[in-house]
C-alpha cells in the first residue's frame, strides 16, 4: 500500500513491466473467451487493478485510440502496451502472446475440418454446424446493431445496405465505404452511449 | 488466386472494417466464395464458427481460411495481414488529441457499423438460400437463435446442443 502511495506522489509514474510479465499478461488475455470484451476485462484487471502499471485514465484513453485504429482493437492495445513497456521488441512479444492461443486452436480445428471433409460425417454438416453458424452470424449482427433496431437514421442506413447488397448485388465493399462516408456526415452527432460494446462484439 | 493476393485482400478488408470480424463475412463471401470461387460456403461458416468457440479475437478466423487455402504459410500471412495495421497505434498515441474530438471519425465508424449490420444480414440471406436446403437445417438455425439470443446460453453449449439436435432429427426422420 505504502509503495503505491509513494509511486503516485512521484508524479503518477506507474510500475514497469518486464518482458516476461508482458508476455504472461497478454497470453492470459489471449486465453480469454468472449472476444474483445473478454480480453479487455483481463487487461484491465492485470494492468490497472493488480499491477497498477497503467492508470485508469490512461487505460481508457488507449482503449479510445485503439478503437479508431484500422485493425482489431485488441491488436492495437497489444501494440500500445508492448511499445510502452518494451519498445518495438515489446510489441512483438505482446502480439505473439495475444495471438498464440487463438492461432494454435484455430489451426487445430481447421485441420480437424480436413479430416471431417473426407469422412462420412461431412454429409451431416448441412444440418448441424452450418445452420448453427448462420445463427451465430445473425446474433453477431444483432449485437452490433443494438441501437439500430428502432426507428432512426441508423435503421434506414442498415435497411438500405441490406437491400443494395441483396437486389442489385452491389459489391459490399463499396456499400461499406459509402456507409462510412455517409456516417461521417449524417451520424456524427448521434449519441453513442452503447457503442463501446458495439464495436467489440466481433473481436 | 495467389497466396499474396489472398493476404492483400484480407489486409484490405481488415482495414476497411476496422478489424471487425463479422463485418468481413459479406466481403469474404462476395470475393472468395462467389467471386474467385476458391472457398466454399461450408468452409467460410466453419472458419467463422471456430473463431466463436475459441478464445481470443474473433477476427482470427482468417487464419483458418488462410490454412484451408494455402496451409501454414496462408495461416501466418492472413494473421499478419490483420495484425500489422495495428502499428498505426504508435503514431496515434502521440497525436491523440486531434482524434479525440474528431466527430468525423466517430461518424465514419458509426456509419460502418450500421451499414455492416445490413450487409451481414444480407450475406446470411444469400448463404441461407443456397445452404439451408433441408427443413432440419432451419430448425437447427432457429433453435440456435433462441438459445443464444433469447436464453443467453454460452455459445459453446448452444452450439453443442444445436449439433446434437440436428443429428437427432436426421436420425429420426
Amino acid at each position: 500500500m505504502k509503495k503505491d502511495e509513494d509511486r503516485r506522489q512521484r508524479g503518477g509514474d506507474t510500475a514497469r513491466l518486464t518482458r516476461g510479465e508482458l508476455f504472461s499478461i497478454f497470453f492470459k488475455a489471449g486465453l480469454a473467451f468472449g472476444g474483445g470484451l473478454g480480453i479487455l476485462a483481463v487487461l484491465e484487471d492485470e494492468l490497472v487493478s493488480k499491477r497498477r502499471a497503467v492508470s485508469k485514465e490512461e487505460f481508457l484513453t488507449i482503449y479510445g485510440i485503439g478503437r479508431v485504429v484500422p485493425s482489431g482493437t485488441m491488436t492495437a492495445l497489444a501494440i500500445a502496451y508492448g511499445y510502452k513497456f518494451g519498445g518495438m521488441l515489446g510489441t512483438v512479444i505482446a502480439l505473439a502472446a495475444l495471438a498464440l492461443p487463438a492461432f494454435v486452436l484455430t489451426i487445430i480445428l481447421t485441420v480437424a475440418y480436413h479430416y471431417l471433409r473426407n469422412s462420412r460425417l461431412f454429409e451431416l454438416i448441412p444440418v448441424t454446424i452450418m445452420p448453427a453458424a448462420l445463427a451465430l452470424i445473425v446474433v453477431a449482427a444483432l449485437k452490433l446493431g443494438k441501437d439500430v433496431f428502432r426507428p432512426s437514421r441508423e435503421l434506414a442506413v442498415a435497411c438500405a445496405a441490406f437491400a443494395l447488397a441483396l437486389f442489385p448485388r452491389l459489391n459490399p465493399a463499396l456499400i461499406l465505404l459509402a456507409g462510412g462516408v455517409l456516417g461521417a456526415f449524417a451520424l456524427r452527432n448521434v449519441e453513442e452511449k452503447k457503442d463501446v460494446d458495439a464495436k467489440e462484439v466481433g473481436k | 488466386m495467389s497466396l499474396w493476393k489472398l493476404a492483400l485482400l484480407i489486409a484490405l478488408f481488415n482495414l476497411m472494417t476496422f478489424g471487425n470480424g463479422p463485418v468481413m463475412i459479406p466481403l469474404l463471401q462476395t470475393h472468395l466464395v462467389n467471386g474467385a470461387g476458391v472457398l466454399t460456403e461450408d468452409q467460410l461458416l466453419y472458419a467463422f464458427t471456430i473463431a466463436r468457440v475459441t478464445p481470443g479475437q474473433a477476427n482470427f478466423y482468417v487464419a483458418s481460411i488462410g490454412y484451408m487455402l494455402y496451409g501454414m504459410p496462408g495461416a501466418v500471412l492472413a494473421t499478419l495481414a490483420i495484425m500489422l495495421p495495428g502499428y498505426a497505434m504508435i503514431p496515434l498515441l502521440n497525436g491523440y488529441e486531434h482524434l479525440r474530438y474528431s466527430t468525423w471519425i466517430k461518424g465514419f465508424t458509426k456509419g460502418l457499423t450500421v451499414t455492416s449490420v445490413g450487409l451481414i444480414l444480407a450475406a446470411v440471406v444469400q448463404i441461407a438460400r443456397g445452404a439451408l436446403t433441408q427443413p432440419i437445417a432451419w430448425v437447427v438455425l432457429l433453435a440456435t437463435l433462441v438459445m443464444t439470443q433469447l436464453l443467453k446460453w454460452n455459445i459453446l453449449v448452444a452450439l453443442a446442443v444445436a449439433c446434437c439436435l440436428g443429428l437427432l432429427l436426421k436420425w429420426l426422420l
